[in-house]
């Protein structure tokens, strides 16, 4: 086991007990891989939060790694339909950290374009795939699949082999008016 | 031209001489999606040297190829493309299917993946492989070189439905006919003798 391992598992552990003890009421949990996890109540907690993990010095999750969400069919993780997933590193500590956040299909969440320039595309792609909303994105549209596709194919009930062909592909179209979060500010 | 520099000529037939010029240059467009155009950029560098068969000048433009060499996935939001690139190739044309996706969806039997090139272009060869090893290749494009010069005609691929692929001896039966010559299939399902001869 290398140094480098060693240290940044003692990390991990005073991040657990940093966020357990300043989330009292969340449940923050731990992977195999002793990443932390943090539930959120509700979606409305996200941006505030996110901005709290962000600027505190003990967290500093100033990299966002990647937005995904599975399909809570069985119900596992609670009685909510989908899960949504942030994944945030901290190039500052090289620490990990997983938010989920538990939705029905008609709720939103809001979107962390306003504090994650990167995080476009990343929720068009939830959004493509899962039919998530994301309130406040600036141009939520279908990232991998064609335009004209119907249904999220990553939801269970969408059939396997359902494939919907095209006979031609639609021009490439630029989303206009969005400014990232820097200029912005 | 002799060795000795003087000239002389060769009589040929014209469509003979046109047949051969063509099987010995073919060149390749490439369309390499996924883990299949590696092996298809293996195949035509040093190691393999796929120039050595008259393929050796790449084209990434579709006015000036041959030959489409399809390695890889093809999503159905890539199939227009394709097609496109296929419609802009010039006659004569041929199109090779490199691997097990490219030809009939591979493992990806999945809402995004065309279950095989063949149901947008016609196909001349299919090549087996996940990933199809440089030799297979190669043989297939020895192979599409006999097609170019005896004219040989495009077969339809026969494709297996799930009752026919399910039983191996169903699926003997069913492309028997097609695949191997007539009068040696032995399309009759009776045992495990028959099946010696089956090399093509
Ligand atoms: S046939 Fe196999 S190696 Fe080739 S593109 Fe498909 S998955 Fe990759």
């Amino acid at each position: 086991m290398s140094v480098a391992f060693g240290v940044i598992r003692d990390r991990q552990d005073q991040l657990f007990l940093h966020l357990e003890q300043t989330y009292p009421s969340h449940r923050v949990l731990r992977d195999k891989i002793e990443e932390p996890i943090l539930w959120l109540r509700s979606p409305d907690e996200l941006v505030p939060m996110i901005e709290a993990l962000r600027r505190e010095p003990a967290t500093q999750f100033d990299r966002l790694s990647d937005i995904t969400a599975y399909d809570n069919i069985d119900h596992v993780d609670g009685p909510k339909r989908l899960i949504v997933v942030y994944q945030l590193y901290s190039l500052q500590h090289h620490t990990r950290l997983r938010l989920k956040i538990a939705i029905d299909q008609d709720e939103s969440v809001p979107t962390l374009t306003v504090v994650w320039g990167a995080a476009n595309w990343l929720e068009r792609e939830v959004f493509d795939m899962f039919g998530i909303r994301f309130a406040g994105h600036p141009d939520l549209r279908r990232i991998l699949m064609d335009e004209r596709f119907v249904g999220h194919p990553l939801l269970k009930e969408y059939e396997l082999e359902a494939r919907q062909p095209f006979s031609d592909s639609l021009p490439v179209r630029i989303a206009t008016g969005f400014e990232s979060p820097e200029e912005s500010h | 031209m002799g060795k000795d520099g003087s000239a002389s000529y060769i009589p040929t037939r014209l469509d003979y001489a046109v047949k051969w010029a063509q099987k010995n240059s073919l060149w390749p467009m490439p369309f390499g999606t996924s883990c299949c155009g590696i092996e298809l950029m293996s195949t035509l560098s040093g190691t393999y040297d796929l120039s050595r068969f008259g393929s050796e000048v790449v084209r990434f433009s579709p006015r000036q190829a041959d030959l489409l060499l399809v390695a890889g996935t093809i999503t159905t939001k890539m199939s227009p493309v394709l097609r496109q690139i296929y419609d802009q190739m010039l006659e004569p044309k041929w199109v090779i299917a490199m691997g097990a996706c490219s030809s009939s969806g591979g493992i990806f039997n999945t809402y995004s993946v065309l279950q095989g090139i063949d149901e947008i272009m016609p196909v001349d060869i299919y090549v087996p492989g996940c990933p199809p090893i440089p030799e297979g290749l190669i043989y297939s494009i020895l192979r599409l070189q006999e097609i170019v010069e005896k004219g040989l005609p495009r077969k339809q691929m026969h494709k297996l439905t799930r009752e026919e692929a399910r039983n191996a001896m169903n699926f003997r039966q069913a492309i028997g006919e097609s695949l191997f010559e007539s009068g040696e299939t032995g399309a009759t399902p009776s045992g495990p003798a028959e099946i010696k001869g089956e090399t093509r």
